[in-house]
């Protein structure tokens, strides 16, 4: 059979490489070619979809940005090292970043090597679908006999290149396996049930690439090789005898690369395809607008459903709720599941860590914000007494210091007394905002998804900031903290959290410390930290008071004290364990005290923990000179 | 028969539990951690509802325990259960081998410093029931002409996020004999309840807030103050919401009375802990029965009287005790017989 291929070989092109097959086309093509032409079509429809439902102004930010040279480059610099190196996970988990890059990038320079050899060495079949393009570079060593009398130097090194990344992806696929029997070993303690188009992805994915080695190995003597196909050639050859029957393995391979085109838009798999669109919209800078429309659809279809937020959601702590966490809620929503959706949107904390430590950086927490929008955004409120001038007095501090407390700092008074204290041994003036009657900073109402609401209390705040002719506005809650920042829009104001007010008075000099032998450990705030990115200020200012220790979990993978605002439906005993473990978290180096910067996260984990609990402020008032 | 029993607590439980054993011919060892006997009541002023002495009231029940082994400043240090007995080590160095055990531990108040958005332990001005009491019994009032007084009902009780769904059952008349007793010391002086609402389920109760209405004018609001603020010149502005009138109110004040509830004893589930005792969600202890017995334990020998199993009042608490000395004696006799 072999050798009436080659009679029928057609041309012969200088490099001594020749089609062995008239047309270049042979039937087992075909279930790749039905696998990748419906990938295509459905990625052009997802695609004018997704972009038809983002809004007019969003797709002209979109178009924009992508002529922006620095977004360009941010965009290609994040492609490349999201989506194929995956820096985000070997970060977090070597073992598991190996694996993600091993499938992914090697993968990707299979297919980009395969076609540069083509464009090489035949570049005939690249010019249209006729010609074969679009299978011929898949399956090139296929068609081709090279005559091993012309062997040069540049098919050498393809070859082994070909051969390096087979094995390469070969490596993290057998890791991948692996993880299925026990994910403990690279780091995971749950990992998500795959559906069933998860599994047919899965399995396809797995057979593609030791099936490629086959099929290559078993023609490797005809095409050529390298120091992987080579031997499987001459191994299969010991075995079998001379005449290899190589159609078989072919054929496996083009169904198992169809199948998984196949499964793919159904399954975990799309957010190969997803992350890279996912990239430019946010670097957009564009919104979620919408739960399960637009921008929100390419973040649900970006998620590759590793289930990484399952061991970072706060709620873990109790197995009953990791049904809550934030892949099921991506699930859910790309299965419209109303019902379950809008639970599991309801009884988040928000506290935003399945975010930070998300691979793909699916923003799952502002989905949720969202979706519980278009619940609560239209029901009824009544802000009507904000208009009246009688109600709100209006705070007069002509370039000084102005200070809003919000509610929670009001629940905690030793807090605002403390910041006083602060303000005033510090020599600053300064003007109480909210001190006997103060309006919402709108907050609560937002995470609340009542955005229409939390307009109405942000717009009436906002004009009394900028009547005060304050130049800086300082906050003791972060809560308040994040909606200042973001929804503010303050011109010329500068808005601080007290962690960084103090900061900066340590760091000038202007408060006389007495440092004590007390070691802290120091709890960051959701909001706070991973809302704010607020981290090194309140640490550099405990540093000056007494030794900081470290918690196993802090900065950006902190775990929530459990009381969030956040979430609206999480009870009360829930919320305990959650503090408690926050707690178990923070006393692992036994430290002296536990010190955080929110009244919220103040009162939570005084709650639970049995070493004193100070508020940052406070433990400044106890350790500075008040007044000479 | 010279059957040892360990009583732990010597509140007005213990107290009268031991009176009643030493009574029936029982060698009765009753341990109190603090130096007085008397538990909280040794602290109070004046009882509801008829407003008698609480230590007039004290005083008779501990001339009933002639003859019981007190221990004060004493407590347990470990506790075993043997085959038929309990052995006790006690922390002055005594081994008791009792063969019945009654736990009357009691409550603790609820440290009212964390609710702290009422500011205890921050403002001067505000003090607990057990302050006011205090200063009732040594006849040291806090204050001088104060304009206007507040009691807050139901501070860590009936407060899920304080940890304490439950109701603690005598803040609220122990409110309004506060309310009066303040309103005579100072007639001048405006006096607000700020209530969920009043539950003066006990006889008499109710005509005692009657009486704080017509007689006396104490204003009740029905709304939770939600917040204290300290005012430059050290009194304290307390935002509520009227919830009759629909509408937030603030109003100033001199002094403002929480009236912290009841919480488990710490001490005595320490020495629960000893034996695995169980306790229910609101971490008072669990009875054999809540309707049949509640003076049982679920081990052998082991009983409970008064507000270890739940808030009580004294009235209740002395009943209780009553009727845990009965089932004492009955499981010794039974024990005993079928030796």
């Amino acid at each position: 059979m072999k050798s009436i291929m080659i009679a029928a070989a057609q041309s012969v092109t200088p490099s001594g490489i020749i089609d062995r097959y008239p047309n270049s086309y042979n039937h087992f093509v075909l279930p790749f070619v039905i696998g990748i032409s419906f990938i295509i079509v459905y990625l052009l429809i997802g695609l004018i979809r997704v972009l038809y439902h983002l809004t007019g102004e969003d797709r002209m930010k979109l178009l924009k940005s992508l002529f922006i040279p620095k977004t360009a480059l941010k965009n290609i610099r994040d492609i490349f090292c999201d989506c194929l190196i995956h820096t985000k996970i070997w970060k977090r988990k070597p073992l598991l970043g190996y694996m993600h890059s091993a499938i992914a990038f090697g993968w990707f320079m299979l297919i980009v090597l395969g076609h540069l050899e083509v464009a090489l060495f035949a570049p005939r079949h690249l010019e249209g679908i006729t010609e074969g393009s679009l299978y011929y570079p898949i399956f090139y060593r296929f068609f081709i006999w090279m005559n091993p009398a012309h062997e040069t130097l540049r098919g050498t090194v393809f070859f082994f290149l070909m051969d390096f990344f087979l094995l390469y992806v070969l490596s993290g696929i057998a890791l991948a396996m692996f993880k299925r029997v026990r994910s403990i070993a690279l780091g995971m303690r749950h990992t998500t049930k795959p559906s069933l188009a998860d599994r047919v992805a899965l399995y396809s994915l797995w057979a593609i690439f030791p099936l490629r080695l086959l099929a290559e190995g078993f023609t490797a003597d005809l095409s050529g090789g390298s120091f992987l196909t080579k031997p499987v050639n001459w191994m299969f050859k010991a075995f079998f005898g001379n005449e290899l029957n190589f159609m078989p393995t072919w054929w496996a391979y083009s169904i198992c690369l169809g199948l998984f085109f196949l499964a793919m838009p159904f399954s975990r798999y799309m957010h190969i395809l997803t992350e890279p669109l996912l990239i430019l919209f946010r670097n957009a800078g564009l919104k979620v607008r919408k739960p399960r429309k637009g921008f929100a659809e390419a973040e649900i279809y970006a998620c590759s459903s590793c289930g990484l937020c399952i061991d970072a959601c706060p709620m873990n702590t109790q197995k009953k709720n990791l049904k809550y966490s934030s892949v099921y809620f991506i699930r859910f929503l790309r299965r419209h599941n109303n019902r379950k959706i809008n639970e599991i949107a309801d009884k988040c904390l928000m506290c935003g860590k399945c975010a930070a430590i998300c691979p793909v950086g699916v923003n799952s927490p502002e989905i949720r914000r969202v979706q519980r929008e278009t619940l609560n955004n239209n029901l009824k409120f009544d802000y009507s007494y904000l208009d009246s001038t009688s109600a709100i007095e209006k705070p007069k501090a002509n370039g000084k210091i102005l200070y809003f407390a919000g509610c929670m700092s009001h629940l905690t008074p030793k807090i605002i007394k403390s910041v006083e204290s602060i303000l005033k041994a510090s020599g600053n003036e300064y003007e109480f905002m909210d001190k006997d009657k103060g309006i919402c900073c709108g907050r609560p109402l937002m995470l609340s998804g009542k955005t229409e609401a939390a307009r109405k209390t942000i717009e009436a705040n906002r004009k009394l900031i900028e009547e005060s002719g304050c130049t800086t506005l300082l906050v003791s809650c972060p809560i308040c903290l994040k909606v200042f920042k973001e929804e503010y829009n303050l011109k010329g104001i500068r808005v601080i959290h007290y962690t960084q007010f103090v900061d900066n008075l340590v760091k000038e000099g202007r408060l006389s410390i007495s440092k004590t032998s007390m070691s802290m450990v120091y709890h960051d705030p959701c909001e706070l930290g991973r809302g704010c990115g607020i981290y090194d200020e309140p640490r550099h200012a405990l540093e000056s008071i007494g030794e900081l220790k470290k918690a196993p979990k802090e900065r950006d993978e902190s775990m929530c004290c459990g009381y969030s605002l956040g979430s609206l439906t999480l009870d009360d005993k829930d919320r305990g364990k959650i503090a408690e473990s926050a707690v178990e978290n923070l006393l692992t180096n036994k430290p002296d005290c536990i010190v955080t910067a929110c009244p919220m996260c103040y009162r939570a984990i005084r709650s639970k923990s049995t070493v004193p609990v100070k508020d940052f402020a406070e433990i400044f008032c106890d350790n500075i000179k008040l007044w000479d | 028969m010279k059957n040892n029993i360990l009583v732990i607590g010597g509140g007005p439980a213990g107290l009268e539990a031991s009176a009643n054993l030493k009574r029936m011919g029982y060698n009765v060892i009753l341990i109190e951690k603090e130096s007085k006997l008397g538990g909280h009541l040794a602290k109070w002023d004046r009882l509801f509802p008829d407003g008698v002495s609480a230590r007039k009231t004290l005083e008779a029940l501990t001339d009933e325990i002639r003859g019981v082994n007190c221990f004060t400043e004493t407590q347990v240090q470990s506790l075993n259960i043997l085959d038929k007995s309990y052995n006790a080590i006690l922390s002055n160095g005594i081994t008791v081998l009792a063969d019945a055990v009654l736990l009357s531990s009691g409550f603790d108040l609820f440290k009212a410093e964390k609710k702290e958005e009422y500011g205890y332990g921050i403002y001067e001005g505000v003090i607990t029931n057990a302050d006011l009491e205090k200063a009732f019994r040594e006849k040291k009032m806090p204050l001088n002409e104060p304009r206007a007084i507040g009691f807050v009902h139901c501070v860590g009780s009936r407060d899920e996020k304080a940890g304490n769904p439950a109701c603690s059952k005598v803040c609220c008349a122990t409110a309004v004999k506060q309310a009066c007793e303040i309103k005579e010391v100072y007639p001048n002086a405006d006096v607000y309840c700020f209530y969920m609402d009043l539950r003066m389920f006990g006889r008499h109760y109710e005509d005692l807030y009657l009486k704080a209405q017509k007689e006396f004018g104490i204003r009740f609001i029905r709304g939770r103050v939600s917040e204290v603020a300290e005012m430059a010149d050290g009194r304290l502005q307390v935002k509520a919401e009227d919830t009759l009138s629909s509408k937030p109110i603030r109003v100033t004040l001199d002094m403002l009375v929480l009236m912290a509830g009841m919480r488990p004893s710490e001490a005595g589930r320490s020495v629960g802990r000893q034996i695995n005792l169980t306790t229910e969600d609101d971490g008072f202890f669990s009875s054999e029965d809540n309707l049949l017995a509640i003076q049982k334990s679920k081990l052998p020998g082991f009983f409970y009287a008064g507000a270890c199993t739940g808030p009580k009042t004294l009235p209740d608490t002395l009943h209780e005790a009553r009727s845990a000395a009965l089932e004492i004696d009955r499981y010794i006799k039974e024990n005993t017989r079928e030796k």
